[in-house]
């Protein structure tokens, strides 16, 4: 039977990241990982695209290694979308002469808003992005933000937004969904960035560094409070279903607030505040 | 000097030619001619996305269109308006009002919410 699918090739490390990274993840929606491949690699990264164009870098087993295996992003990818996953198949390179302007704010095409993390959209820095060459801003939480793609572009500055501005040799992780774009840039030269994605091949399942101690009803899921572009607790419900996705076990959803859905029907667990459902509390039906 | 002021100018003459009982159909003519001579006014929009549909809810959003340019203030710090009420006591006029049809689905978020769409003419 042909196929147009190309066959995997997986990888599996030791997952890096702990229960609170996680939580973490899935509130903002990304994680910088600043400097990680060395100097001589991002190096060889430029001289590389320069002289051959990005397409042909994802055969060269240097890049493989140091990159897209770079221990630290690929524990990070271990932790988020399991063992045994897919490595990259392609790299594209948003590559710009900069000056100039903002892109527009956009969700990557196909983009799929909710609790599931099946792949990961990946940006590495070959070379330092500082403000001036237009790194990528993103708005954290905005995974959780369902739009269409073409209604997105008349957006321009928003509250809350961060600028990935980092020395040469960060990668960010991302889940897919999230708003982002490339800044404005003011310097002169030409700007590299790295994109490819990683995916998942085994059921989603709380095998990072697990803390015994890990309270999951009163983690800290909520964004910070400045923010208002949810409904009130709408944040704290979409990261803490996210993160329970991503344990294998939703019905944790329950434990934590007495049921499934938007909305709770009351505020969610919070650290100090006497205002969260007791253990044990269930929502029965409101029919039969 | 705007159209409308060398208008204005132009009616009190009139006004004035009136009261000396000097007014001519001349006179009159020339106000027409200036009307007809003015140009087209230019649209401002004013995007403000806010967290509510009050119109004096903090706006989290903002993008412009000034004199025929979109003009995106670099940073929250620098929008000239940190609401929609704040928008229209300048001068500003409301011309779309968040689509609360999209407001009642609760089962997403759906963009950045509550949407102003403000204008003034140039």
């Amino acid at each position: 039977m042909q196929t147009a699918m190309k066959q995997a090739e997986r990888a599996d490390c030791e997952p890096t990241l702990t229960d609170t990274d996680v939580v973490e993840f899935c509130k903002q929606g990304f994680l910088m990982l600043e400097g990680v491949v060395p100097d001589e690699i991002n190096q060889r990264v430029l001289d590389f695209v320069d002289a051959n164009g990005h397409i042909p870098i994802r055969g060269e087993d240097w890049f493989v290694e140091h990159v897209l295996l770079n221990r630290e992003a690929a524990g990070a990818v271990r932790s988020l979308i399991g063992a045994n996953f897919a490595v990259p198949i392609g790299v594209a390179n948003h590559r710009i002469k900069c000056p100039m302007p903002a892109q527009e704010w956009h969700q990557d095409g196909g983009s799929r808003v909710g609790p599931a993390v099946n792949n990961l959209q990946v940006f590495y820095y070959p070379q330092d992005a500082p403000p001036e060459l237009g790194p990528t801003e993103v708005l954290p939480g905005s995974h959780h933000l369902a739009s269409h793609q073409r209604w997105m572009q008349h957006y321009g500055s928003v509250r809350g937004t961060v600028h990935t501005a980092a020395p040469a040799g960060s990668i960010f992780i991302t889940a897919y969904p999230i708003w982002h774009r490339r800044s404005k840039s003011t310097a002169q030269g030409m700007r590299n960035m790295l994109k490819y994605c990683y995916w998942r091949m085994e059921p989603p399942r709380r095998d990072w560094i697990v803390d015994p101690d890990f309270d999951f009803a009163m983690a800290p899921y909520a964004l910070d409070g400045t923010l208002r572009h949810w409904s009130q607790f709408r944040d704290w419900y979409e990261a803490a279903e996210m993160f329970f996705w991503l344990c294998g076990d939703p019905g944790k959803m329950t434990e934590a607030v007495g049921g499934t859905g938007w909305p709770i029907g009351h505020p969610p667990p919070r650290m100090g505040e006497q205002i969260y459902p007791p253990v044990g509390f269930r929502r029965f039906p409101e029919h039969g | 000097m705007g159209t409308s002021d060398l208008i204005k100018g132009r009616i009190e003459q009139c006004v004035e030619a009136l009261q000396r009982r000097e007014l001519t159909e001349a006179d009159l003519r020339a106000v027409t001619d200036l009307l007809d001579d003015s140009k087209p006014q230019r649209q401002d929009l004013l995007y403000m996305q806010s967290s509510g549909t009050g119109l004096a809810t903090e706006a989290y959003g903002l993008n412009m269109l000034v004199d025929g340019e979109i003009v995106e203030p670099a940073s929250p710090d620098e929008w000239p308006y940190k609401s929609p009420l704040e928008a229209v006591r300048d001068g500003w006029r409301i011309i779309d009002f968040p689509n609360l049809a999209l407001l009642m689905d609760e089962s997403k978020t759906y963009g950045l919410g509550c949407e102003f769409i403000l204008e003034r003419l140039r």
